[in-house]
């Protein structure tokens, strides 16, 4: 391979890995903060795509930055209106219990997005000024994945920023280190709850919208991501920003090392980093080991 | 106290594992019982569809749905078959055997039906197949088209409308070999990594050699089916410099390859093919790559008859879009079993079958013969090249240079 396809494969590999930070990021805060692991995230995702497909079709003339813009907000009201309706009822259970529930809502969500958007797949183009490739020595990359990559460390930082420099960021790293002391500080644990699930939903909403014109979107998509997601949660340590970010990296380098030198192995070498990562370190790579 | 959060991950993904597995929610159940077994003063007779109603081949199975119902709600409409009103009975099999398999046995047990419109999994066929034999019941496959379908011991009450895995990538080798030409390529192939694909660029290379074509084989991707990212494999072919890339996707996969590929350059550097068929044209608008090699099953923009073009009208007026070619299938596997019907004047399997096998039936894509040897029906698969600008009937990109590969081209003899 010469030097512009490895630059391209690189590229490639931080494509995939911006839509699954930003993606994983959302659903590692909610079980750092929350100690839920929320399998109706991957339907906030699709939702989030399905959205800009109906937002750009309606307002016509490509209108993706209003998509994009609304979407993910959309996407935090209804994980708003999850968290108060549903979740809020099973924090305290066990976790095999939440599973069961957020499980049970992932196949609802799933069945609302059948009627609402029917079986077809679906595709938005990129906008005309993100359209079009740039060239790297004889190869080529798409202007909207360099976008995309652009778009998740945007996310990475202002979420850094909300974690180190505000009162919020505070009380969700409390909820994360040590949620006792921050029952005890006069926290308001139900509405912060409420606070990181929409957050977290909008961080879906926000992957899915800004896969959309990358990817088809059809049924199904909310089972892709949550495996995805969930093993770049796991690898970067349940609760850790950094980690999903890092965990990201991992798995697409892996994906990819799979495509260049075992394409018929390919699905199988995510898997095959977590089980790495965790045989050396159990709780991921940022994670807290257990007290 | 802390929870451990090795078993919690590992819980988490035991579910998550179960979720990627089972995919989205079933559909309704198969309906009601007390419908007709044929015989007796019952005024309507079931007919069951057992597919994938839901999930990311729902769109195929609903397709064949509507194209199924169109034609028991003509059938109706016109005083019913055989004195009877057809009730169509459906099931969600989720893309999974074992679902297949219940859904499929609930329809025969309970509902009672007299024809089944099978899976859109050829895996999922099988099990059905199988079922239809025990239960002797006359199977008709309008999706799933592995040819294993019509080779096993099980197809005497099975049908297959649709071209079989052999006969696909045959036709698609045809239209690479006219684009070709004699002179030695370099050629690189993506197909998902599954029985199906691995199987259609297995017999699509060795149907281009026996086409005349020297070629290379520069690179071969094989992504998982349901990828979201095909731009490292892509990147991996495009380093291989192919002239010819040969694309095994389908459906939502394939606009999301085309849209990756796109930004790559690829539909400039080399001459792709792939099913580019009325949904993904759709969906890729402005997108889908003109001058790519296409192919279908049964493109409706083909067949310029009237009956096809009635049903276009029909099927437009009823869901609100253009067929796709398993909704013309669907179809077209309704008006042979109306003709078995019809022509044996009962419903009985053994009777239906026998007045299907070795058939010609007239149907929206003309006369089809239905081999006696294997119950396979001998129907063509059409070849274009995607189009650069839009339809002004349709809207959308189709295709130029349409060539319709007979059956007699693409059809293994019987052995």
């Amino acid at each position: 391979m010469t030097l512009d396809n490895d630059i391209i494969t690189f590229l490639s590999a931080m494509t995939e890995a911006s839509s699954l930070f930003v993606a994983a990021a959302g659903l590692t805060l909610v079980f750092g903060a929350m100690r839920i692991i929320n399998l109706a995230h991957g339907s906030f995702y699709m939702y989030g795509a399905f959205l800009v497909t109906a937002i750009v079709g309606a307002a016509g003339g490509g209108r993706f930055w209003l998509a994009l813009a609304l979407a993910p907000l959309a996407v935090a009201g209804i994980g708003t209106v999850v968290e108060l309706t549903v979740l809020r009822r099973v924090y305290r259970r066990d976790h095999l219990v939440q599973l069961v529930v957020t499980y049970a809502l992932f196949l609802i969500l799933a069945d609302l997005a059948l009627r609402f958007w029917g079986t077809q797949a679906r595709s938005v183009a990129p906008p005309s000024l993100l359209s079009g490739s740039v060239s790297i020595g004889s190869s080529s990359f798409p202007v909207y994945d360099l976008f995309a990559i652009g778009a998740a460390v945007v996310v990475g930082l202002a979420l850094w920023v909300l974690l180190q420099h505000t009162a919020l960021g505070w009380r969700i790293r409390a909820a994360v280190e040590d949620p006792e002391m921050l029952a005890t500080s006069g926290t308001n644990v139900p509405l912060l709850s409420t606070t990181v699930l929409a957050i977290g939903a909008l961080l879906a909403g926000l992957a899915g919208a800004l896969a959309s014109p990358l990817q088809s979107i059809s049924p199904g998509l909310d089972a892709s991501i949550i495996v995805q997601a969930f093993i770049v949660a796991v690898i970067g340590g349940l609760g850790s920003v950094t980690g999903a970010a890092i965990g990201a990296v991992i798995i697409s380098l892996f994906d990819t090392a799979g495509v260049l030198w075992a394409h018929s192995w390919e699905p199988a070498f995510i898997y095959l980093a977590m089980i790495v990562v965790l045989a050396l370190r159990p709780w991921g790579l940022l994670g807290a080991p257990e007290r | 106290m802390q929870r451990s959060r090795i078993g919690i991950s590992l819980a988490a993904l035991a579910a998550i594992v179960l979720v990627a597995g089972c995919g989205s929610t079933s559909s309704s159940s198969s309906g009601g019982s007390g419908g007709g077994s044929g015989g007796g003063s019952d005024p309507t007779v079931n007919i069951g569809v057992a597919s994938t109603l839901s999930g990311v081949f729902g769109a195929y199975g609903q397709a064949g749905l509507n194209g199924i119902k169109l034609a028991a709600n003509q059938l109706n409409a016109s005083g019913g078959l055989l004195g009877k009103k057809v009730r169509v009975v459906t099931g969600d099999d989720q893309i999974d055997p074992a679902t297949g398999e219940t859904v499929t046995r609930n329809m025969i047990l309970n509902d009672k039906v007299v024809a089944l419109f099978g899976s859109v999994s050829s895996a999922v066929a099988s099990a059905q197949e199988t079922l239809s034999a025990q239960y002797r019941v006359p199977m008709f496959f309008h999706i799933a088209n592995d040819a294993v379908l019509t080779h096993g011991s099980s197809r005497s009450y099975a049908f297959e409308f649709s071209p079989n895995t052999d006969m696909e990538p045959a036709a698609s080798a045809l239209a690479f070999a006219r684009e070709i030409g004699k002179a030695p390529v370099r050629i690189a192939t993506i197909t998902p990594n599954y029985n199906f694909g691995l199987d259609t660029v297995k017999t699509f290379l060795a149907d281009l050699k026996k086409d005349g074509v020297s070629y290379t084989v520069t690179n071969q991707q094989t992504p998982a089916l349901g990828a979201t990212s095909y731009t490292s494999n892509l990147a991996a072919i495009l380093s291989s410099n192919p002239q010819y890339v040969f694309v095994g996707e389908y459906g939502s996969d394939l606009i999301t390859l085309t849209k990756q590929g796109s930004g790559l350059r690829l539909f400039k550097k080399a001459k792709v093919g792939a099913m580019y068929d009325y949904d993904v044209l759709n969906a890729l608008g402005a997108q889908a790559p003109a001058g790519a090699i296409a192919w279908d099953r049964a493109p409706f923009w083909t067949v310029n008859t009237p009956a096809m073009q009635s049903f276009v009208s029909q099927y437009k007026a009823a869901y609100g879009t253009y067929p796709n070619e398993f909704a013309i299938i669907g179809y077209t596997a309704m008006q042979g079993w109306e003709q078995a019907v019809r022509q044996s004047k009962s419903f009985d399997t053994a009777k239906v079958v026998a007045a299907l096998s070795g058939a010609t039936v007239p149907t929206i894509r003309g006369d089809i013969t239905i081999r006696s040897c294997d119950h396979q029906a001998e129907v063509p698969e059409a070849t274009g090249v995607v189009a650069s600008t839009p339809s002004s009937q349709y809207g959308v990109r189709l295709w130029t240079n349409a060539y319709t590969a007979p059956p007699s081209q693409v059809i293994e003899p019987c052995s």
